[in-house]
């Protein structure tokens, strides 16, 4: 049985499509990672995944429980953290876990020893009783993913944790999502906007643009079906990047050119061999060329393939107390 | 059970964040007793001759009472729209508890603070003489008429709050029950008013939440004042918690 199954899921807001028949079969224990930048549907998605939107159409099943006539059940099973950390600032951190616990049956000694332990997890012990107010923006989130495993969920939601976040406590959190799958086999759905984040810790992942996915794969099959090393040509006259690409598409070995961001992005199954012939054509071409680089295909390549243009990552203004 | 308990917890956390704002408490008990020191000082000497109405102190008490209902929902319907910004809403909302019970919580509280508040503005009301006509019972019979009533009057504030998610909405609602006060007995009894005030006054039921407030403290029993003013309690907390369904209907859609 899959964790998390969808056929056609979509939803409209009046006559923009969020998100636009998507399809998903994760499986059980498995890191899922949605990438996709601001405004491609992966928030929309995950909200209606765990029943705070109703689907304008499609199906979709969590945990085996459809999200729409099983909702309250859905919501046993699973733990979710959305983007912006869902939390009470008067509260203390361990009146808000015990709270949750409470919301989700949880008693007496159980539930005790289940809220010291999470805020052992997310080493927040020394602050469990102050008000959340008073917290950083790294311990927010770490109390956010406590709140969200309280009940032992088997699936984990987490809609861009690590957005906003310094390095140390992005660290933090790629760490306690690593060992939530590899330890207690909990199905995570992250999304991201982070390539290093999904190629580190997605084991299947999907990227969507403009409501629906355009490619399926791990990280490694997706890199690998571009196949070939990537030479970027950065042409500093933007009115000969045209001209820079069919030059470039001429030059023995070359598969295809793209352009990006000012740049004659060129796949060839030899970066190293066919640079030399890359830079003279332009060079015969009378064509200014700036830098260039050889890489092996990175997510970025195979998003800008997929989409056309590359991830623009967009960072909130930087909360007070950020740091972890 | 678990709509019961989820009421519960959430009342509890309520009220814990009530503890947690005196300033915000203090102003809903403050501002409803400076209008009652001021009414009863500018009109309270002339009430008897004007009126026919001997203890005007405690004519107002009911006033005050109201009005710190209306003050503590508006701040309750802004304590929704701040858990609603902060994400804290969706977070209540994805636990498996009763959408429905997870609202209640915070009226539930309103009507525990609406209680906590009569007591103490009925206290200050006996500091200055008003009496309590009924006693222990009819300030038992007062209370539970007050809870009713702030958590009819909060699920108005609700209902603004999940609708519009605006938090100048939500202070403007605290606002809606001032008319309704002013069109009522309020200040004065029925019989001195205009004719047009009178047919508003008649048709107001903040006019029978008064009346029947009133007759606990300064007439003694009369079961058909309480009876309407329960009447018109239950009629607020219908159309209230009608409107808050609504609303919540409408948010998780």
């Amino acid at each position: 049985m899959s964790a998390i199954w969808a056929q056609g899921l979509t939803k409209h807001f009046d006559e923009v499509r969020a998100v636009d028949g998507i399809d998903l079969d994760i499986a059980p224990g498995t890191i899922f990672g949605f990438l996709g930048q601001n405004g491609s549907g992966k928030t929309t998605t995950i909200r209606m995944l765990t029943t705070l939107l109703r689907p304008t159409a499609g199906s979709a099943r969590v945990d085996g429980l459809d999200i729409r006539d099983d909702a309250r059940a859905v919501r046993r099973s699973i733990g979710v953290a959305l983007q912006e950390a869902g939390l009470d600032d008067v509260q203390t951190g361990r009146e808000l876990l015990t709270l949750q616990a409470r919301l989700f049956g949880m008693g007496g000694a159980r539930r005790r020893g289940r809220v010291d332990e999470l805020l052992a997890i997310v080493d927040l012990e020394d602050a469990a009783d102050r008000a959340i107010g008073t917290y950083s923006g790294g311990m927010k989130r770490r109390l956010d993913l406590a709140a969200a495993l309280v009940h032992r969920p088997d699936i984990l939601f987490l809609d861009e944790p690590t957005t906003g976040l310094d390095p140390i406590s992005r660290e933090a959190i790629w760490r306690y999502v690593t060992r939530l799958s590899a330890e207690d086999g909990i199905t995570v759905f992250l999304t991201t906007q982070y390539l290093e984040e999904a190629d580190r810790l997605a084991h299947d992942l999907a990227i969507i643009d403009e409501g629906r996915i355009i490619s399926r794969g791990s990280p490694a099959e997706m890199k690998a079906r571009i196949g070939t090393d990537v030479v970027t040509v950065q042409v500093p006259a933007a009115d000969a990047l045209d001209r820079a690409a069919e030059v470039v598409g001429d030059v023995a070995g070359v598969e295809r050119v793209q352009i990006a961001d000012g740049a004659a992005v060129v796949y060839v199954p030899d970066g190293a061999r066919a640079v030399a012939g890359i830079v003279l054509a332009l060079d015969d071409a009378g064509i200014e060329v700036g830098d260039v680089a050889i890489s092996r295909p990175s997510l970025d390549d195979v998003f800008l393939e997929a989409t056309g243009h590359h991830l623009q990552v967009e960072e909130p203004q930087p909360a007070e107390g950020g740091a972890a | 059970m678990q709509s019961i308990a989820t009421v519960y917890f959430l009342t509890l956390r309520s009220l814990r964040e009530a503890v947690r704002n005196p300033a915000q408490e203090a102003g809903n008990v403050l501002i409803p007793l400076f209008f009652f020191a001021v009414t009863v000082g500018s009109i309270g000497s002339i009430a008897a001759d004007a009126f026919g109405i001997d203890n005007f102190t405690g004519f107002q008490v009911p006033v005050a009472i109201l009005a710190a209902a209306s003050s503590i929902s508006a701040s309750a319907g802004l304590g929704t729209i701040t858990d609603i910004q902060r994400g804290y809403f969706d977070k209540l909302l994805l636990t498996p508890a009763p959408r429905s019970a997870i609202v209640f919580g915070r009226i539930a509280a309103d009507g525990v603070r609406t209680v906590a508040i009569t007591a103490f503005i009925v206290g200050v009301g006996l500091i200055f003489g008003t009496g309590f006509d009924t006693g222990v019972p009819g300030l038992l019979v007062l209370l539970v008429g007050s809870f009713g009533f702030g958590m009819a009057y909060s699920g108005f504030n609700a209902a603004i709050a999940l609708r519009t998610g605006s938090p100048q909405a939500a202070a403007a609602g605290g606002l809606l029950l001032f008319p309704l006060i002013f069109l009522s007995t309020a200040f004065a009894p029925k019989d001195v008013f205009a004719d047009w005030l009178e047919v508003l006054a008649t048709i107001n039921p903040i006019t029978y939440v008064l009346e029947a407030q009133r007759s606990l403290i300064i007439e003694g029993w009369n079961g058909f004042d309480i009876l309407w003013g329960a009447t018109a309690t239950l009629g607020f907390s219908v159309a209230s918690f009608t409107l808050t369904f609504l609303a919540l209907r409408w948010r998780t859609s």
